[in-house]
């Protein structure tokens, strides 16, 4: 009975057996039809696409003007007949203003672009677009920067124009008391937003006394008592030879800019007198400050821990962990949990800043007041759980295939690529930094990722300053 | 008879001088599938990148009443996948590539866009086709999306301290216009908002015929064709569902607004005009396009001239004229008083200014004038990024790759006579409203 069982039952398993494997065949081969065939297979679509991907190699020269030795670096492009230079005035930011003409830095660029000895502000700015030239300067934090661009046709003109500026801005008394007076309004329009207040106070807070936690507009005070001696005072100090550092992109050759150089540059002094500015000392243990802001229909949290800078051995690595924690967008791990997963913010990044003497890892979000706790929360177990625990292979796989298909969106405009070419310099990438770069990105290994995920996501090791509605709990 | 005027000049120009070589501007070209679905190619090989947008002529103006924010409801769930790809593929998938993507939502235009190695194209046109005809919107990512969009709202809108005075200017000055609504939606519409409002909506405007493709950058316009025809090919138009009514608008229309709120630190003002655009009376964009650059475009225009050197009255004055919509355009002038001059006092020395400067037009300024816009269109063709966006909004406000590439032959064609007719039908005939925002407590 038994054994009948047994064999009517080992029949039956092996029906059983055979209908299994024709349904694992039919699955099987319906899968396969489903992927090849109707489901979305990336893979498919790119191996069977037209396009394929094209060699593009950007390959700038040294240029060096034959007087001065004037340097700069140069990419010959010309899709459009336009000509595009960056060039900035290193350490001539608002970092080197005098502690007692603070904001005269901010107040020289915008001075730089109201006219010349021999053109009234009026009949210079004519000239600009008449020649459709565009001239702008502006004083970051570390460092001065000026801009051109030109059209092949009015190259001419636009040299000239840059160079009197540089050699005989006008500074006239009327233009200076206009943008004084525009200045003051711009300093009023600061402090509406909680943003921009949240701006200010973060700065004050992380750099206390150092020039880093100035108003980047300056102090009005100081501002207002500005005069055109000073700003040209200012001028002979800051802007150099030896500080000077230049990208050019566009319609122009080697042989041509080498004396365009020597002709817009060449009459700088020879060096400057910036007063060395100290690193400033950094504590981000401090505890949380938060910002009483009515008014504020959501909080908005800032926060700041260590980072490092372009030359540091950790800066390809930590580029790549940031990415991944909070710098690829709606698919970073601060975006998923509480964005794409939770609802709770619109927004939550983190970005790495590069200032010269305070490279920070730094990040933002906001939300409305109810869920601003969990998004802290969020942020903190994130932060803690990437610092222990690192990135997947997976991750760090698919943030280097972003950083490396996504490099050549930058070679859109040559304004663009003259500022990529200046800051080359800045940061002594050298002249072959275009073509390394990817190879920089693929020698990354997830290792190399952990490890600085664990020197740099320490527990609890970020400052933050908040602004909005905080109920009881005001500081902690 | 302004445009018979237009036609003359025109064809004089065109019979009697040997135009100045201005051989393109973009060099767009443009092509349509059988379902409707415009494409237009800008060609650009500087760098192997190529920009991807995709326009749907359906936005918040097309919401039905009280369900505001529906469009951009939407915008955000097109990013949660279809019944093909998920959203979490769709995100990776782009990740990996490299593809930069993004979407924004306007009053009049939805556009989806992505920047991209040339490589990577027809993996974005395969999933923005997809997403085109087969979204599928899970109850759990409705809520999710509805939850950010309300974050959105907070964060972008309500944080700002200037907001319920922008949100109160649109509404008088667009009275029952749909242009009066909030693109984010009030939070009491985005928490009132169903999966079937934002289902309803793609359904019914989401379609080929109702959408533009740009492909801007190193593309030509043969693979265009080919590939525009592989991935859109197949999408069969639907039927639309009804878009926007545009009311009339009462013209002869003078109306004030003024609020003193809280966190304004100093006042402003800001002066609209209802104004012809491409969609309406189109004959007059040229001149009023010249009319703002004039007035108030940068720092040599007329009222910066009067006002802020001679006068003394405003530190800023500007005037900006957009005539890219679907239904009317606006013409603004926006001002920052001198410390001492009342708004009050401001906007009457702006009027009389504009009236002064109109007076004042000849044959010198305006060729001066037309000079200035005109002297630096190669920088044009320069990103091909930025001329997919200026490019997108023509397109998809209506205007002919023909009529985009020949715009410097309009202004060009403009003379001061029609400046001055245009501009005193502007700001004599229409509907105009002045605003006033101050620091709480300022009279």
């Amino acid at each position: 009975m038994r054994s009948r069982r047994r064999s009517k039952s080992s029949a039956f398993f092996a029906k059983i057996l055979q209908y299994l494997l024709v349904l694992l065949l039919v699955l099987g081969g319906s899968w396969y039809f489903y992927k090849q065939y109707i489901s979305f297979n990336a893979e498919k679509i790119l191996s069977e696409s037209i396009l394929q991907e094209k060699t593009f190699v950007a390959r700038p020269v040294e240029v060096i003007s034959p007087h001065y030795k004037i340097k700069a670096y140069l990419l010959e492009e010309k899709t459009a007949p336009i000509i595009s230079f960056s060039f900035m005035f290193k350490g001539a930011g608002r970092v080197s203003d005098d502690k007692d003409q603070q904001g005269i830095s901010g107040l020289t660029a915008a001075m730089l672009t109201e006219g010349t000895e021999s053109l009234t502000s009026q009949d210079f700015k004519e000239k600009l677009e008449n020649y459709a030239i565009g001239i702008s300067f502006s004083a970051g934090l570390d460092d001065f920067t000026g801009a051109m661009v030109t059209t092949s046709e009015h190259q001419k003109q636009a040299y000239a124009l840059l160079k009197d500026i540089l050699i005989h801005p006008r500074f006239d008394k009327e233009d200076l008391n206009r943008t004084k007076l525009q200045l003051q309004k711009s300093f009023l329009l600061q402090k509406e937003h909680p943003q921009s207040i949240l701006n200010l106070k973060f700065a004050e807070y992380l750099y206390k006394n150092h020039p880093y936690g100035r108003n980047p507009l300056g102090e009005w005070n100081a501002v207002s008592k500005l005069n055109r001696q000073d700003l040209l005072k200012y001028m002979q100090t800051h802007f150099a030879q030896n500080n000077l550092i230049i990208g050019v992109a566009g319609d122009i050759t080697p042989e041509n800019l080498e004396n365009v150089l020597d002709d817009v540059f060449g009459s700088l002094p020879q060096s400057t007198a910036i007063d060395f500015v100290r690193n400033p000392d950094m504590d981000f243990n401090m505890p949380e400050l938060n910002i009483d802001f009515a008014a504020g229909a959501q909080n908005i949290s800032r926060f700041a821990a260590k980072g490092v800078s372009r030359s540091d051995k950790d800066f390809y690595p930590l580029y790549v962990a940031n990415h991944i924690f909070g710098g690829s967008g709606l698919s970073s791990r601060l975006s998923k949990a509480a964005r794409e997963d939770k609802g709770l913010t619109y927004s939550i990044y983190t970005y790495m800043s590069l200032a010269d003497k305070s490279p920070l890892l730094q990040g933002e979000f906001s939300a409305t007041k109810d869920k601003y706790a969990k998004v802290k929360e969020i942020l903190r177990q994130e932060w803690n759980k990437f610092g222990q625990q690192g990135a997947t292979e997976q991750e760090v796989e698919d943030a280097k295939n972003y950083l490396l298909a996504s490099y050549n969106l930058r070679f859109a405009s040559i304004a663009n690529l003259s500022e990529i070419l200046l800051y080359m310099q800045k940061e002594d990438l050298g002249l072959d930094f275009l073509q390394n770069r990817n190879n920089n990105i693929k020698n990354i290994s997830t290792e190399q990722v952990n490890q600085v995920a664990k020197k740099y996501f320490k527990p609890q090791g970020y400052v933050s300053v908040n602004i909005g509605n905080f109920g009881q709990n005001k500081e902690k | 008879m302004a445009r018979l005027k237009y036609i003359i000049i025109y064809g004089l120009l065109l019979c009697l001088f040997v135009l100045p070589v201005q051989a393109r501007l973009f060099g767009a070209q443009s092509f349509m599938l059988e379902n409707g679905l415009q494409v237009v190619v800008v060609e650009n090989h500087k760098a192997p990148i190529i920009k991807y947008m995709i326009w749907y002529k359906a936005s918040a103006v097309d919401e039905k009443e009280g369900k505001g924010g529906t469009a951009h409801l939407l915008e955000h769930l097109m990013f949660r996948g279809t019944s093909n790809v998920s959203g979490e593929m769709f995100d990776d998938v782009l990740k990996q590539n490299g593809v930069e993507s993004n979407a924004f939502t306007s009053l009049d235009f939805t556009v989806y866009y992505h920047s991209l190695d040339i490589s990577k194209l027809e993996l974005v046109m395969a999933l923005e086709a997809d997403r085109m005809k087969n979204l599928q919107i899970s109850p759990k990512n409705f809520a999710l999306e509805r939850d950010i969009v309300y974050q959105e709202r907070k964060q972008v809108v309500d944080n700002n301290p200037s907001a319920p005075f922008s949100e109160s200017y649109r509404k008088v000055l667009w009275q029952e216009h749909p242009y009066a609504r909030s693109v984010s939606g009030t939070e009491k519409e985005i928490k009132s908002l169903t999966l079937e409002d934002v289902q309803d909506f793609y359904n019914g405007l989401y379609s080929p015929d109702n959408a533009v493709l740009i492909l801007s950058g190193d593309i030509d316009m043969q693979t265009a064709k080919s590939l525009a025809q592989k991935y859109y090919g197949e999408i069969e138009k639907r039927p639309l569902a009804a878009k926007a009514k545009f009311p009339n608008l009462k013209q002869n229309i003078r109306a004030k607004l003024e609020m003193q709120l809280p966190q304004i630190n100093t006042p402003r003002l800001l002066k609209t005009y209802i104004a012809p655009s491409l969609s309406l009376n189109k004959d007059e964009i040229y001149n009023l396009s010249v009319l703002s650059k004039y007035l108030g475009e940068g720092e040599t225009s007329e009222l910066y001239k009067d006002l802020v050197l001679e006068q003394k009255k405003a530190l800023a004055v500007s005037s900006s004229y957009d005539y890219l919509s679907r239904s009317y355009g606006r013409f603004q002038i926006s001002a920052l008083p001198a410390n001492g001059v009342s708004v009050q006092e401001l906007e009457q020395a702006i009027d009389e200014s504009i009236k002064k400067a109109i007076k004042n037009l000849n044959i010198d300024k305006i060729n001066n004038v037309k000079d200035k816009m005109l002297s630096g269109l190669v920088y044009l063709q320069d990103n091909p990024f930025d001329a997919a966006d200026t490019v997108g909004i023509m397109s998809a406000a209506g205007m002919s790759v023909n009529d985009i590439e020949k715009q410097a032959e309009y202004i060009r064609a403009v003379q001061y006579q029609d400046v001055k007719e245009s501009a005193n039908k502007l700001f004599l005939e229409n509907a105009a409203l002045t605003g006033f925002l101050k620091p709480l407590g300022e009279n």
